[in-house]
């Protein structure tokens, strides 16, 4: 057996209330390490790609990788994975917390979910063994209350819950970890819901056994001190991700009122990272392992916006609650992220949704008629606290947009779909490819739609981290051309992906040498890789999930920037400036392998041993 | 334009006059008040033997002291930057952004990060300003 792993995945029938176990052979590992990436190979080789992303023969996985329960900084992530309900395509998120490391301590390296149970159910595993209880008394419940019922059940138990919105089947609903983790994008927590499974609890007791634990102790202890050193960890800690309120202001990355406006300087003030630290937080947290703790502990202890002490908001959600809906109320984004994390829902496309409405108000394509009585005016926070349970429970017109944006503007008119900023289905996250001409070819490219994290382009073209050693690299990329972008984008999305099969934090692999990672890959499974076996790992898995899309309609057609980003700002560093798409594409798909269709060419896949997947592409 | 020969008094001197003649800096940096010491590595084969201990000091949109100073005095501000030659000439010469080069590691900050992320574009302007200056370099002269 592989070191580094627990040795064997769950599957869970819950149809009929099965269980059985499963293995993965070691010279699958050596190509698709874990993760998502190990999830992609299961879903193609498994399952039935046609079936609609909420029936029961659609599964749902929990993967980790090797490095979870090692102890190494970072590595308590773990990827949820499914066909999304909100893009029809390849669906899948990263989370951190506590359950990834908990679960390969309860024995398992995942878990493969299918069927629906003919009533609500909490899935638990301890040391091993799995159960199914009823969930009855839980449905309905926010979040935080399962949480804290589930904990008060079983102390020491790590759960996954979703929240109304998931039960509801809100095709953007979120799956919460401690409260304070969300595996947000692409709508699995309604893939769940769809399941009427409530939550997943896991407890163990079991120690990973690595392939050189003295070697790995050292390589731990040259990680911490890289950590300590590093300026983007520092600012990370002080500030959480939401330092890049100030920064993303002036570099043109922040979006603002529906990505209408390139600058706003008095409202980055009011929702930056230095403001939250000096108003609402009360204390930082951390994920398993790790000595960095960006995450943020709020509290508002006064006004129409009131909360506990709880989970404060990320960079994403006090730009999607804030500059893109003209909210300058920080205590309203801290509000607003509460109720999403409560009836759990992504952050991200609940707020884009809310801007693309208001945009609409403005227009008047919208009326209080339709959106039940609200007045959907910019800024006007009131409205959006009313709307987000509405959302949740969609309830009239919450339930429009609880279709997700494209859907819903679908609905309405070509003017709707104009205005919404999304790229295959799933909305942009807050930064902005005018700024970064890299970014939008990623977003283009990203294999769930547009995403800030399926890749490391985020802080390679933005200079937060320089990697010489894995690619060519400048030190300092001008955001505003298309010139050269291409390039950093395949490396830095060949080696970002990889994040997410070792399921490491990509804050972590941007603060750590990647030597360092390859290392601690290698002292934990015995792999031996360097680090071009690691990038072809990468580059493996990125073409193995576009093969999938492609099975799924995926075409050139679809790698495209909507219509918003394509026009120019007026202010701003990004004023005048779109990215070239025509060009990024070509020298993309030249470098990535790509044939006119978007399909990967068959000496591609023959190259990188994806022989199953190109029979199925090109199977005449 | 005369040229100025890098870390030395007069470069500073011209340093100090580009910033205090800033209508612009004047008006963004009305909430910075402290000190900022630059710390130059010694690089022997470019012309740098020891190692060099700048001392800049601002309040609220004024500039105060610009001197070449000592370790005590450098270690004394509120904030300390320190790296190689080459790494404070490419920030000098714009060839790579102050910021981006402290979360790179190739220069290093002692100081309230939050404090100069909140005031960042005053920190901007004054390494904008710096570029502006006509500089001969020990390694190029």
């Amino acid at each position: 057996m592989a070191k580094g792993y627990a040795g064997r995945y769950l599957r869970v029938d819950l149809t009929e209330g099965r269980f059985s176990h499963f293995t993965v052979e070691e010279s699958l590992l050596r190509k698709f390490i874990g993760g998502s990436a190990l999830g992609a190979k299961l879903y193609l080789d498994g399952y039935s790609l046609d079936a609609d992303p909420l029936a029961p023969e659609t599964p749902l996985m929990v993967m980790t990788g090797p490095l979870v329960g090692s102890g190494f900084p970072g590595s308590s992530r773990f990827a949820v994975c499914a066909k999304s309900p909100l893009t029809g395509i390849w669906g899948e998120s990263a989370c951190g917390g506590t359950f990834g490391p908990e679960l390969k301590k309860a024995g398992y390296d995942g878990i493969v979910i299918t069927g629906r149970s003919a009533s609500p159910v909490c899935l638990s595993i301890v040391d091993g063994e799995a159960r199914l209880s009823d969930a009855s008394g839980l449905w309905g419940k926010d979040v935080y209350e399962t949480t804290n019922l589930l904990r008060e059940a079983d102390k020491g138990a790590k759960a996954l819950v979703i929240g109304p919105a998931g039960e509801n089947l809100v095709r953007f609903a979120a799956i919460g970890n401690d409260k304070a983790h969300y595996v947000g994008r692409t709508g699995l927590g309604a893939v769940m819901g769809a399941k009427n499974l409530k939550a997943i609890c896991v407890r163990g007791s079991g120690k990973l056994e690595k392939a050189d634990e003295a070697r790995f102790r050292e390589i731990h202890r040259e990680a911490v001190r890289e950590i300590k050193e590093s300026a983007l960890a520092g600012s990370l800690h002080a500030m959480g991700s939401d330092a890049n309120m100030d920064i993303g202001m002036i570099n043109g990355d922040v979006p603002i009122r529906n990505w209408t406006i390139g600058e706003d300087f008095e409202l980055s003030s009011a929702l930056s990272g230095p403001t939250l630290s000096e108003t609402y937080l009360t204390r930082t947290h951390a994920c398993a392992n790790c000595p960095v703790a960006c995450k943020r502990v709020v509290r508002v202890p006064d006004g129409p916006h009131r909360t506990e002490e709880g989970p404060g908001p990320e960079y994403e959600t006090c730009a999607t609650f804030g500059t893109m809906i003209m909210n300058r109320d920080l205590a309203g984004v801290i509000k607003a992220n509460e109720l999403c994390n409560r009836y759990g829902m992504d952050t991200i496309s609940c707020g884009a949704a809310i801007a693309w409405a208001m945009e609409l108000y403005e227009k008047g394509l919208l009326t209080p008629q339709t959106t039940d009585g609200l007045d959907l005016t910019w800024g006007n926070m009131e409205a959006v606290l009313a709307l987000l349970p509405r959302i949740a429970r969609r309830e009239g017109f919450g339930g429009l947009l609880a279709e997700g944006t494209l859907a819903a503007a679908r609905k309405i008119g070509s003017e709707a779909v104009d205005a919404v900023v999304h790229v295959k289905g799933l909305d942009l996250p807050m930064h902005d490819p005018r700024g970064f001409h890299g970014m939008g070819l990623a977003y283009m490219m990203s294999n769930r739609g547009a995403c800030h994290l399926q890749h490391a382009v985020l802080a390679t073209e933005q200079g937060m981290a320089s990697w010489p050693q894995l690619f060519p690299m400048k030190d300092d990329y001008q955001g505003t051309t298309s010139e050269g972008k291409a390039e950093l984008v395949f490396h830095s999305e060949n080696y970002g992906i990889l994040g997410n099969s070792l399921s490491i934090c990509h804050y972590l692999t941007d603060c750590l040498r990647p030597e360092t990672i390859r290392d601690a890959f290698n002292a934990v499974t015995g792999f031996n890789f360097s680090f071009e076996e690691l990038m072809r790992c990468g580059m493996r898995d990125w073409t193995l999930k576009r093969g999938i899309n492609n099975l799924l309609g995926v075409t050139a057609k679809d790698d495209a920037l909507p219509k918003r980003i394509l026009t120019p700002l007026k202010e701003g560093a990004g004023a005048g400036s779109v990215p070239d798409v025509e060009r990024l594409k070509r020298e993309y798909y030249a470098i990535r392998g790509l044939d006119e269709r978007g399909f990967p060419k068959e000496e591609k896949l023959r190259e990188l041993g994806l022989d199953d997947l190109r029979e199925r592409l090109y199977r005449k | 334009m005369a040229k100025h020969q890098a870390m030395t008094q007069e470069w500073l001197d011209a340093w100090k006059e580009k910033i205090a003649g800033s209508k612009e800096y004047k008006e963004i940096a009305k909430g910075w008040e402290g000190s900022v010491s630059i710390i130059v590595n010694p690089d022997p084969d470019k012309g740098i033997p020891e190692p060099l201990y700048l001392f800049t000091d601002y309040w609220h949109g004024d500039v105060k002291d610009f001197l070449i100073c000592d370790k005590a005095k450098a270690e004394s501000a509120k904030f300390i930057m320190s790296g190689d030659y080459a790494r404070w000439k490419q920030v000098a010469r714009k060839e790579i952004d102050s910021t981006k080069a402290l979360m790179q590691g190739k220069l290093k900050l002692k100081g309230d990060l939050t404090y100069i992320v909140r005031n960042i574009k005053s920190v901007n302007k004054v390494i904008d300003l710096l570029c502006e200056i006509e500089t001969v370099w020990p390694d190029e002269a």
